[in-house]
């Protein structure tokens, strides 16, 4: 077994123990799983990140490969919950963003034989734009997924005052579910605009690419629509709460159709 | 076991609170000193509350029954009362059983409303009292200062006091579920009630911001907002104020709603959806109900609180279970301790300690010179053990003459554990805080004496 099998069954196993160890932390209010839990997540991270910038080093034709990007999103998105575990002491958000990073750590690995065609010019601002931007937006709306989620359970049980207790010290209040929402409007929609818009100049620019509409750019369009919504309601209207965190999961669900769809057709294509 | 710890008490369980008020004491100093000197006790502490009295002490070489019938007779003749109604209310523990119940008090397992912190600090005051009195010694020092520890650690290791279980605490405690940190919060008093200036009390406590107190009588408002330190205004000027705050307390007398849901909607709309946290104590309610069916508003009533307060009594009790297993276990621990102040167990732990030390290192030199023939082998062993065995004569010389002294073997045998750290205890971190800060890792106690070495 080589190194880097080594390092991914590693990652794979970290992922696992953190997430299975924290769900169990949740379940049975134990304070010490919960801290290993993460601090083993930290670990898988740290090794996640070591195998990122080896695979680099040892081959950059690796950022043509599909699979890449689906390892960076995951690590993406527990960057940000390291993030909001530091800002915000969120480390209830680990309910999302492990399980999340475990997932798009194995179908990067299951996931073989999708190309990214890249660009022979402008390589740099396509990537810096187009994949950084949409990876952090996809890795904001999972934190924002999970607040979502979180805020809307705990909502419903302080509105009908049903099993309150089990609503222990432990558990973030719901003003900062509602920030990590915030953040993902604030920070992820202009990104995500910046993402779109990044691919369309990319088509103007670009010699020989004729620009097309078709399912994938009408999918991502209306994507941006729903957050253009979301982002206008609660910047303009002042929404808070329960809405925008309904709006937020509608959103990541449609990015996250909109990437299988991607992953379907990159796949497809010759 | 020939350290016989007594305790004698009675609590609301036991005694009315006729009876509780006529046995409670009110000098304990002199409460203590005169059992001191009354009865044949040589150690004690007397904790007097509204709940409870508790005495403990250690008998001095007199059977448990004669030391707990002077005591019962001394306190009956404090409080002028007679020692068989005492008696008739009292309970009364000895050995591992008084520990186990003072363990119990101390966790606040035993009080009325099961968690609550208080007792611990007046067992604090009571026992930094005795302290002072010069009546608390070896054993009760002890006994104490490990019924901290098992209540702090049955605090971190259970949730017997992780929920709130009064109506004002229960409402601070919902509002955290809400806006997490209540720094930023300001809170509005509607009516002047007595549980509701409770409730805004513990909200200001806990960090609310500001408070403005609304009441149709305003001198009442006034007098309150100068208790409270916030600002008093007229009632009918409510609903102009409504959306300057997030937490709103109601109790006023009025037969109508006093806010209505159309309100509350207009008030949203001006604080751009910022949640707000109803509490309506008010009995007809103040609140129209339906304020509950609008985003980011939250509307408990009397009722509702007293579910939240119920559900966490329940939750309380199943968490004892946990806190006593606890408490059994800290109380064997404790029981060895009592046993090892004996000198025997002690020279036993000294030597056995010391002769560990001995083979650990041999084991190190050993490693280093390679291997020997069995004959040196022996002989470095027998080396190492008489060093062990004869640095110990001194000390041990020491403490046997000392336990001879009247009074002072227990005193010199407890020294003895704790220098020598025969019961293998680890100090806190944030032990001797005020004394010079000093590692005792074995390379810093290493170098330490390299340097003592050199200075002399």
């Amino acid at each position: 077994m080589g190194l880097f099998e080594s390092l991914h069954i590693v990652i794979i196993a970290l992922y696992t123990l953190g997430t299975v160890l924290f769900l169990t932390s949740i379940f049975t209010e134990n304070e010490r799983l919960k801290r290993i839990s993460i601090w083993l997540a930290v670990l898988g991270f740290t090794f996640n990140t070591l195998d990122l910038g080896l695979t680099l080093s040892r081959d950059p034709a690796a950022l043509s490969g599909g699979n890449f990007y689906f390892n960076i999103i995951g690590w993406c998105a527990l960057a940000l919950y390291f993030f909001l575990w530091w800002r915000l002491r969120l480390e209830y958000l680990a309910i999302t963003a492990l399980p999340f990073a475990l997932l798009l750590f194995v179908a990067s690995l299951a996931l073989g034989g999708i190309r990214v065609v890249w660009p022979p010019r402008l390589t740099a601002l396509f990537f810096g734009l187009h994949i950084g931007s949409l990876v952090l937006t996809l890795g904001a709306l999972m934190m924002a997924f999970g607040a979502g989620l979180a805020f809307l359970y705990y909502n419903r049980k302080l509105k009908t005052k049903e099993g309150l207790s089990g609503m222990g010290n432990a558990v973030p209040s719901l003003d900062k579910f509602d920030t990590v929402n915030r953040w993902a409007v604030l920070i992820g929609f202009p990104l995500y605009t910046l993402g779109l818009l990044s691919t369309f100049s990319w088509y103007i620019i670009a010699p020989f690419k004729p620009f097309a509409w078709d399912i994938m750019k009408i999918g991502s369009l209306a994507v941006w629509f729903l957050y253009a919504f979301l982002f206008h309601q609660r910047v303009v209207l002042g929404w808070r709460g329960r809405k925008p965190a309904i709006l937020a999961i509608w959103v990541f669900a449609g990015m996250c159709i909109s990437l299988i769809h991607h992953t379907i057709t990159f796949r497809a294509a010759p | 076991m020939n350290k016989q710890i007594i305790l004698i008490g009675l609590n609301h369980r036991t005694a009315g609170v006729e009876v509780r008020e006529k046995f409670a004491l009110t000098d304990v100093e002199n409460f203590e000193q005169g059992l001191m000197a009354h009865c044949p006790v040589q150690e004690c502490l007397a904790l007097s509350t509204c709940n409870r009295v508790e005495i403990v002490a250690v008998a001095q070489k007199v059977p448990v029954p004669v030391a707990m019938d002077a005591v019962v007779q001394y306190w009956a003749g404090v409080c002028n009362g007679s020692p068989e109604q005492l008696m008739d209310n009292i309970y009364q523990y000895s050995e591992l059983d008084a520990v186990r119940h003072i363990f119990t008090v101390a966790s606040s397992l035993d009080s009325m409303v099961m968690g609550e912190p208080q007792i611990l600090g007046q067992l604090k005051d009571a026992y930094r009292a005795a302290v002072d009195n010069g009546t608390a010694k070896t054993i009760v020092n002890r006994l104490l200062h490990k019924s901290f520890s098992v209540a702090k650690r049955i605090r971190t290791e259970t949730a017997i006091a992780s929920s709130a279980v009064s109506i004002s605490y229960a409402a601070v405690e919902l509002a955290r579920k809400i806006f997490g940190d209540l720094k930023p919060t300001r809170a509005m008093l509607v009516g002047a009630g007595e549980m509701a200036e409770l409730a805004a009390m513990h909200l200001l406590r806990n960090g609310v911001k500001e408070i403005i107190i609304a009441n149709r009588t305003l001198s009442r408002a006034k007098t309150l907002a100068a208790n409270l330190g916030g600002e008093p205004i007229q009632i009918e000027t409510m609903p102009d104020r409504l959306h300057e705050v997030d937490i709103v307390i109601s109790s006023t007398g009025s037969p109508v709603a006093v806010i209505k849901s159309k309100d509350v909607k207009a008030v949203l709309r001006k604080r751009k959806n910022k949640p707000m946290f109803f509490i309506d104590i008010a009995v007809p309610r103040d609140i129209d109900p339906d304020v509950n069916t609008l985003d980011n508003v939250y509307l408990y009533d009397i009722d509702d609180l007293k579910e939240v307060v119920d559900e966490n009594m329940a939750q309380r009790q199943e968490e004892a279970s946990k806190a006593r297993a606890v408490v059994d276990l800290e109380t064997e621990t404790f029981g060895n301790w009592l046993n090892s102040l004996n000198i025997q167990p002690t020279i036993v732990d000294l030597v056995g300690n010391s002769e560990e030390v001995a083979m650990r290192e041999l084991g190190k030199t050993l490693k280093k010179i390679g291997p020997v023939d069995d004959k040196t082998h022996n002989a470095l062993e027998r080396l190492v053990l008489s060093i062990a065995h004869k640095s110990l004569h001194d000390p041990i010389c020491f403490l046997k003459r000392r336990t001879q002294e009247e009074g002072s073997a227990d005193r010199f045998i407890d020294l003895a554990r704790r220098m020598f750290n025969l019961d293998d205890e680890s100090v806190p971190e944030n032990a001797h805080l005020d004394r010079k800060s000093a590692s005792c890792a074995p390379e810093d106690i290493e170098q330490y004496i390299e340097i003592s070495k050199k200075e002399q």
